[in-house]
Order: C-alpha cells, then sequence, then structure tokens
C-alpha cells in the first residue's frame, strides 16, 4: 500500500500521539488502564462497517464524504464512551496492577468477541474501507487536527477543577477523598475521555488503513502505546504526545538495520524506565526549557 | 435549628479488627465552638476515632451524628462535604503540586465554573479562578505561607509541610476540623505558635476543632474539654482540670512511667 | 462417556502448563509485588530451546539455519536443561532491569514496562536467530513411550500424562521446598518483607534472583511441555499463554502457590468444556474468569485480601 515514507509516516506518527493521550489520561489520575486499543479496536469497527455496510453513507461513491466521516468520528468516539462509562464504574475501583490487569483483560475480551462475532469479518476482518481522502496528506490534516484538539483539551484541563482534581487524585487518592473530591467520578470521567479519543483515532485509523481486524485491539499494542507515555513523559500531556510521534517513527527509521530494529525498540522499553524513570518530558524540564527561551513582554500565565 | 443538638455525636463506638480491639464504646458530644481534645498513648485508638469519623474506617458498633444526621457509613468524600474536614499524622499532602495548587484543591467546592465556561476561558471562569486564587492566597497567608506559594509541596520543610495541610483542610470550608496530632515534631516556640494559631482562626472561621496530641500540657492550655483514651477505651473526659485530677487518668499515666 | 472422559484429560493436561506457568508469575509477584511480563517470552525461550535440545534443526529462515545438535537428547534431559537456561535467562533479566528499579525504588509501573521491553526484545532476538517459522517437536522424542495410551476406556497421548505427572512432581517439589527448605523458608519471608528479611541476615538480594531463576525454570519447563504436546506456532506463541496465565494469576490469588495450581486447572477444564461450535471463544474462557474476578473478589479464590493502611 505505500511507497516510501512520503506522508505515511507522518500520519501514523499523530494517530500514535493520540493513543499515547488516550494511554496518558487515566494515568492523569493516577489510573493505569491499558484499555485503549480495545476502544480504538471499538471505533475502527464502528467506522468500517458503518462506511461498508450503510450505502447511505456514500461508501460507494470514489470519495468518502466528509460529513460521514464526521458522523462516524462522532459515533465511534460515542460508543467508545458509552462502553467506558458502564464499565468504568465497576473496573475503576479496582486499584493499581488489578485495574491494568482487568483492561488487558477487556482487550482480550474485546478481541475475542472481534474475531467470532458474525458481523465483524472474523479473522479477515473488514476490507476495501471507503477512502475519504485520496492520499495522505489529506489523512495527515485530519489526524493533525484531531490532536490538537486532543491537546488542547489536555491543556485546558490542567487549569480546571477537573485537572486539578485529576492530579491531586493522582497525588494521594485517599486525601483527595477526604478533601471532598468525588474520587469515583474524576477517575470516570478521565476513562472515558480516554475512550473517546482512542475511539475517534480508530475511526480514522480505519479508513486510513483500508482494512480492520481483531488484531488492531491487542495486547502488543497497549504495550506500544504505554510504551509511548513511559518514555515520552508521565506527568504532562506533551510526554505521550513527543513519545507517540517518536516511538511510531522509531521501527521505521531503523529499517535499514533489518530485523534487528525490533530488538532495538524493545531495547529502548527496557532501558527507557531505568534510565529516565519520569520520561523525557517532565514539568520541571519544561520549566528549565520555558527559562531559556528569550523572555517576551507579556506572561502567558501569571505566576505566583 | 440545631439549637440543642450537639454539633457531633460519638455514640458507643467501638472498632474492632479481627481479635484486636481498637476502639470500644468511646463516647462524647462536641459544642459549637470549643476546642476538643484526645489524649491518650501511642495505640489507645485516636487516629482510629478519627477514621472512624472521617469514614475511612468503619465502625465495628455505635453510631455517630453530626448535627442530628447519621454520618457513620458514609464515604470521606461525603463526610468533608457535610463540613468535617481532617489533616492527617501521617501528612498527605499532594507533594508533586504547588503549595497554592494544595490550597486550590480544597477551594473545590467553590468553584462552581461549569466545563464549557473552562474550556472556552470564559469571561466568568477567569474571574472565578483569580477570586479563588486569591482566597488562597489569603489562606496562605494566615498560615505564614505565602512566600512558598509556587514551591512543590514536598520540597517544603516539616513545619511547614504540617501548617499547609491545616491550610488545606480549612480550604473546604469546615464547622469541624480534626487536627491529627498537629504539633508533633515542632520545639516549644512552634508549639506556643500553633496554640496561638489554632485560636485565632477558631475564632477568625468560627470553627469547632477536635485535636489530637501527645503533647499534655499543650492540650491542657488549648483545650476547653479533653477526653482520655486507654487501650481503645475511653477513660476520662471533662474540662482540663478536672481530667487532671481524675484517678483512672493519673494511674494510666503514673502506672505507665513507673514501668 | 468417554468423549467427557477425555475432555476432562484435555482439560486437566492444558491446565497442568497454565498452572505450572502462573506459579512463576505468582513467585515473582508475592517476592517483588511486580507482575514479570517477560514471562511470556521466557516460556516461549523454553519452547524453542526444548525444540534444540532434542535435535531438532533450525529452519532456514533464521541466523542459525541449519544448525542441529548431532544427537537428540532424551525428553526429560531436555525438558530439565531447557529449564535451566531459562532459568539462567531470568536472573539476567533480574540484574538488567528488575535489579535496578528494585534498588532505586522505583514505582512498580516502570518494572511491568521494562519486563515487557524484555519480553519485546527476547522474543525478536528469538526470530532473529530462528525464524519465523512454525516448528513441530521431532517424531520419536517420548523415546520408547508409546505415542498413545489406553487409560480407563479413553486413549489419551501420553504426552498429557507426561505433563500432568511432570506438572505435580513440580508443584509438590516446589512447595515442600517452599514449606521445609531453609531456602524456600527464606523466601517466604523476603515476601513478607524484604527489610526484616535483611536485618535477620538473609540476602534479600540474592533470594530474589534465587526466585528468578526458579521463575525462570517453571516458565522454561512449562514452555517445552507446551512444545512437546502441541508444537511451536512461531515466536509469538507464548505471548497469548502468557496473557492467560496472568487470568490464572489473578483467579487464584496473586501470591498464592496453591490459588495457581487450583485456578490453572479450573481454567484449563473450562476451557476444554466449551462446546465445539463455540470454540473460536475458548481464548475468552480465561479472561471472562478473570474480568468476572476481578470484579466480585480481586483477591482470587486464595489470595489475601488487600489492605491500605491510613
Amino acid at each position: 500500500m505505500e511507497t516510501g515514507l512520503d506522508m505515511t509516516l507522518p500520519v501514523q506518527m499523530v494517530l500514535g500521539a493520540l493513543l499515547g493521550l488516550s494511554v496518558y489520561l487515566p494515568l492523569a489520575s493516577g489510573q493505569l488502564s491499558l484499555a485503549t486499543p480495545g476502544f480504538y479496536a471499538i471505533g475502527g469497527y464502528c467506522a468500517a462497517l458503518l462506511s461498508t455496510g450503510w450505502p447511505a453513507l456514500g461508501g460507494e461513491l470514489p470519495t468518502f464524504p466528509l460529513p460521514s466521516l464526521l458522523l462516524e468520528l462522532v459515533l465511534g468516539g460515542g460508543l467508545a464512551g458509552l462502553i467506558a462509562l458502564l464499565i468504568g464504574r465497576p473496573v475503576l475501583r479496582l486499584q493499581g496492577i488489578y485495574l491494568a490487569i482487568a483492561t488487558i483483560a477487556l482487550v482480550e475480551i474485546l478481541r475475542v468477541l472481534n474475531l467470532n462475532l458474525p458481523f465483524t469479518g472474523g479473522a479477515l476482518g473488514i476490507f476495501a474501507i471507503p477512502q475519504p481522502f485520496n492520499d495522505p496528506a489529506g489523512y495527515l490534516a485530519a489526524a493533525s487536527l484531531l490532536l490538537a484538539l486532543a491537546c488542547w483539551l489536555c491543556q485546558r484541563l490542567e487549569t480546571m477543577r477537573l485537572g486539578r482534581a485529576q492530579a491531586a487524585v493522582r497525588d494521594d487518592e485517599l486525601a483527595a477523598r477526604s478533601m471532598g473530591i468525588d474520587t469515583a467520578r474524576v477517575k470516570l470521567t478521565s476513562f472515558v475521555l480516554s475512550a473517546v479519543i482512542a475511539g475517534v483515532t480508530g475511526v480514522l485509523s480505519a479508513h486510513f488503513l483500508n482494512t480492520w481486524n481483531a488484531k488492531q485491539g491487542s495486547f502488543d499494542a497497549s504495550i506500544t502505546t504505554l510504551a509511548f507515555v513511559v518514555f515520552g513523559g508521565s506527568r504532562t500531556w506533551l510526554g505521550p504526545v513527543l513519545g507517540g510521534l517518536v516511538l511510531t517513527a522509531l521501527p521505521e527509521l531503523l529499517r535499514p538495520i533489518g530485523d534487528l530494529r525490533l530488538v532495538v525498540y524493545g531495547l529502548v522499553i527496557l532501558v527507557g524506565p531505568v534510565l529516565f524513570p519520569q520520561g523525557l518530558i517532565t514539568p520541571e524540564r519544561l520549566k528549565q526549557w520555558r527559562q531559556l527561551l528569550p523572555q517576551r513582554g507579556r506572561p502567558r500565565r501569571a505566576e505566583p | 435549628m440545631s439549637g440543642d443538638l450537639p454539633l457531633l455525636s460519638v455514640e458507643r463506638i467501638s472498632v474492632r479488627f479481627g481479635g484486636l480491639k481498637a476502639l470500644e464504646g468511646v463516647s462524647f458530644q462536641l459544642e459549637e465552638g470549643e476546642i476538643f481534645g484526645l489524649i491518650g498513648p501511642n495505640g489507645a485508638g485516636k487516629t482510629t476515632l478519627f477514621n472512624v469519623i472521617s469514614g475511612l474506617t468503619p465502625a465495628t458498633e455505635g453510631t455517630v451524628h453530626w448535627r442530628g444526621t447519621p454520618l457513620t457509613g458514609l464515604p470521606p468524600d461525603q463526610v468533608n462535604r457535610r463540613g468535617i474536614a481532617r489533616t492527617f499524622q501521617n501528612l498527605r499532602l499532594f507533594s508533586n503540586q504547588s503549595v497554592l495548587d494544595n490550597v486550590l484543591v480544597g477551594l473545590h467546592h467553590d468553584d462552581h465554573s461549569s466545563l464549557l465556561g473552562g474550556l472556552m476561558r470564559s469571561r466568568s471562569f477567569l474571574t472565578r479562578q483569580q477570586q479563588l486564587r486569591q482566597r488562597a492566597l489569603e489562606l496562605l497567608d494566615l498560615f505564614d505561607l505565602t512566600g512558598l506559594a509556587a514551591l512543590p509541596a514536598g520540597d517544603l520543610a516539616y513545619g511547614d509541610r504540617r501548617r499547609l495541610e491545616m491550610a488545606r483542610a480549612l480550604a473546604t470550608g469546615p464547622r469541624l476540623l480534626m487536627l491529627d496530632e498537629p504539633a508533633a515534631g515542632m520545639n516549644p516556640a512552634e508549639k506556643d505558635d500553633l496554640c496561638e494559631l489554632i485560636g485565632r482562626i477558631r475564632h477568625h472561621f468560627q470553627l469547632t476543632v477536635l485535636i489530637i496530641e501527645h503533647h499534655v500540657p499543650l492540650m491542657m492550655r488549648l483545650c476547653d474539654r479533653l477526653a482520655v483514651l486507654h487501650f481503645g477505651e475511653q477513660i476520662a473526659l471533662g474540662p482540663p482540670a478536672a481530667v487532671r485530677r481524675d484517678p483512672a487518668v493519673i494511674q494510666a499515666y503514673l502506672g505507665e512511667s513507673e514501668r | 462417556m468417554d468423549n467427557l472422559l477425555q475432555i476432562l484429560f484435555n482439560g486437566l493436561s492444558v491446565g497442568a502448563v497454565y498452572a505450572l506457568f502462573a506459579l512463576g508469575y505468582t513467585l515473582v509477584f508475592s517476592v517483588l509485588g511486580v507482575i514479570n511480563f517477560a514471562h511470556g517470552a521466557v516460556f516461549t525461550l523454553g519452547a524453542y530451546f526444548t525444540y534444540l535440545l532434542l535435535g531438532g534443526a533450525v529452519g532456514s529462515n533464521g541466523l542459525l539455519a541449519g544448525a542441529q545438535l548431532p544427537e537428540g537428547l532424551p525428553f526429560w534431559v531436555a525438558l530439565v536443561l531447557a529449564g535451566l537456561g531459562c532459568a539462567l535467562v531470568s536472573v539476567g533479566l533480574e540484574a538488567v532491569a528488575f535489579g535496578p528499579l528494585r534498588r532505586r525504588q522505583a514505582e512498580p509501573l516502570l518494572s511491568l514496562i521494562t519486563s515487557l521491553g524484555a519480553g519485546v526484545v527476547l522474543v525478536n532476538l528469538i526470530q532473529i536467530l530462528m525464524g519465523a517459522e512454525g516448528y513441530a517437536l521431532p517424531a520419536g522424542s517420548l523415546g520408547q513411550l508409546p505415542v498413545t495410551l489406553e487409560l480407563g476406556g479413553a486413549r489419551v497421548r501420553t504426552i498429557q500424562v507426561v505433563l500432568m505427572l511432570v506438572s505435580a512432581l513440580v508443584v509438590v517439589v516446589l512447595t515442600l521446598w517452599l514449606e521445609r527448605s531453609r531456602g524456600g523458608k527464606a523466601l517466604q519471608a523476603v515476601a513478607e518483607d524484604a527489610t526484616t528479611a535483611r536485618l535477620l541476615g538473609i540476602d534479600s538480594d540474592a533470594m530474589i534472583r534465587l526466585c528468578f531463576a526458579v521463575s525462570g525454570f517453571l516458565a522454561g519447563l512449562s514452555g517445552g511441555l507446551v512444545g512437546l504436546s502441541l508444537s511451536i506456532t512461531g515466536p509469538y506463541f507464548g505471548i497469548g499463554y502468557g496473557l492467560k496465565a496472568l487470568g490464572v494469576l489473578v483467579l487464584g490469588g496473586l501470591g498464592s502457590v496453591p490459588g495457581a495450581v487450583l485456578a490453572g486447572l479450573i481454567v484449563g477444564l473450562a476451557e476444554a468444556l466449551v462446546p465445539g461450535e463455540w470454540s473460536g471463544y475458548k481464548d475468552a474462557v480465561a479472561f471472562a474468569f478473570l474480568f468476572g474476578m476481578l470484579l466480585l473478589r480481586p483477591q482470587g479464590l486464595l489470595g489475601r485480601a488487600v489492605v491500605t493502611k491510613v
């Protein structure tokens, strides 16, 4: 399908960054959830099924209409969010490693369901998914728009009550509860937002990749997306974005060294936490870099 | 409406963990505006009582009433929303957040900005945030923490951290403030300051204060009334002068030091 | 009737492998409080080691193409050696990944990620060296033993019997070692409280290394057994087992040895009892158990409830 690097890799990188953000959000509330690939798969199947199975959307046309894509984004993200809302409450009562394992189980259950349910196309999945854009540049624009929106959301959250509550829950959930914060609701909100972002990314990816099957939502993806956050930095949203961009590009950039590239990739994930426990981008480092910049006239945010 | 009702009513609270008895039949009532102290040696169950009141530990027996309605069985966040705030013996600050942000979290009750307003940074949102920051800074000022506002809470000296926890608890706007060993690790001069501070905030915020402390002279000076816990049981209850002379208390303390 | 026996037998033999595999997880968890996600890769390594030690030849795709032992070893020797090899790899993992993080008292999440990375490295090294194709274990691996046996009117594969016997033996030996021997009790002490154990003169670091070694041995052994009884479908075949063993781990209770055994057998039986037309959903059985267990009783069947101190 691809003929060399051109725009395909950047699209994958941006989609990776989006998935990184999806993993980051629950972590920002102290929840290690590995459910992102599951919601990603849900979004993808939504788009795949709708565009190939519902003629009214215009799947037969040479170019898949943008309004239909928009509809899919809403539906796919919405479905993912709804499922997250339903299973979130009981699941998020679990702590630490138990929550992580529960989300792994969830992803696996979804994967098996996707492999076997009559309408998901079995192991081959769904193919010949209509294309809203004729070349990767269009996808890059769409993906970048989504990423910008998601980043904007995360940035705004930080200065809002919800963002502060998330950070409080992450630092000390017990203390946060004792300060009157409805920690269950805070965690659920992060979880649902994470699912929506993953779902929306899935919708776009399904069109981009042209086919969609159960392999898209697998444990491997849990690992790689988690690595985005751990490598890039888990204390600020910039971290997973950077992690997603870099680690998605890495296997491609390492192509020249052939089969060893996945080994190198694994080494990065192996060694990263040992060398950079907080990831590459930490709030402290950000502060240092900001101070290196020449002073501007007006401050962006009033600092105490 | 709460004219004759005590603010907090602890009725025959017992807590048992398997075979271990942490509290047995503890009962007392708090009157509005008083400073009430809980004293007793380590392991007497004082923090356990706090945990029962604040909803962190379930009581095996007995009930707690807050302004006439039952409090036992409520989760910690609801207890706080009813007007009870506490500090922790082992300090539970949000160490990765700034001093100011710690207090801002406490003020979340009053942050009624809408989600959309926050996202769009509407005028009302920004004004509100500014007001909250102002209130937070005022609180910090009260506790002598203004200069440290931008520092991560985890970087503070011990005494400053203790005061920050108090400031944060106060930010939640409680009627009852529960302090768990607020004077721990303080030298005599700091203890005096603390005494004076507690008296001040009681007056300023019209609080009722429930304190756990080890340092008996401090409590004798500060508190209007005391309850003495010994191995989970309440062995005395009353004004400091009476408690000091109570034979059971003398027995418990002298008996210990004779060993 | 003997169809049911067949199913039960299949279930038990698969369950025995799950149990063995989950035991490795449980050991590391009870001592370190972390899940070693490289366990599945070590399992895979065990299968490949066993294949090579049995005299199998490396296919044409890997770097080691054509390599082959001049003569295959008896299967039980191969299994033990494969287990030992994996024990060594596991200890190496501890030295490179878990050890440094532990000494720095880093949060458990980091150990998790690191082990995931280690798993990726191992599996891909295997792929480079041995190629991505599947391997069936050499015919006649069982030596003099017949390929099938008659048991109670059912025809069962000898390898399944071997599997169950070996697993049972290992569990018994392991339990005895943990409960009776100095080393085993020291390990339990370290699991309970590493600092106190150290104060009591127990070399916690050595104990942890031992723990990883035993865990690696178990993984390698179970990998070899699975390779013998089924086949190796490729370097990634251990991942699915690794995940399922996670389900077994939670079902039995993290940190509980008898729990891992019981849960392994339960999951194996449950999978075997899945009717033919739903066989695609077999893989989901372990995870359904896992999910349900976590929601209803996170400490598993035999694990200890987690208590947080205020």
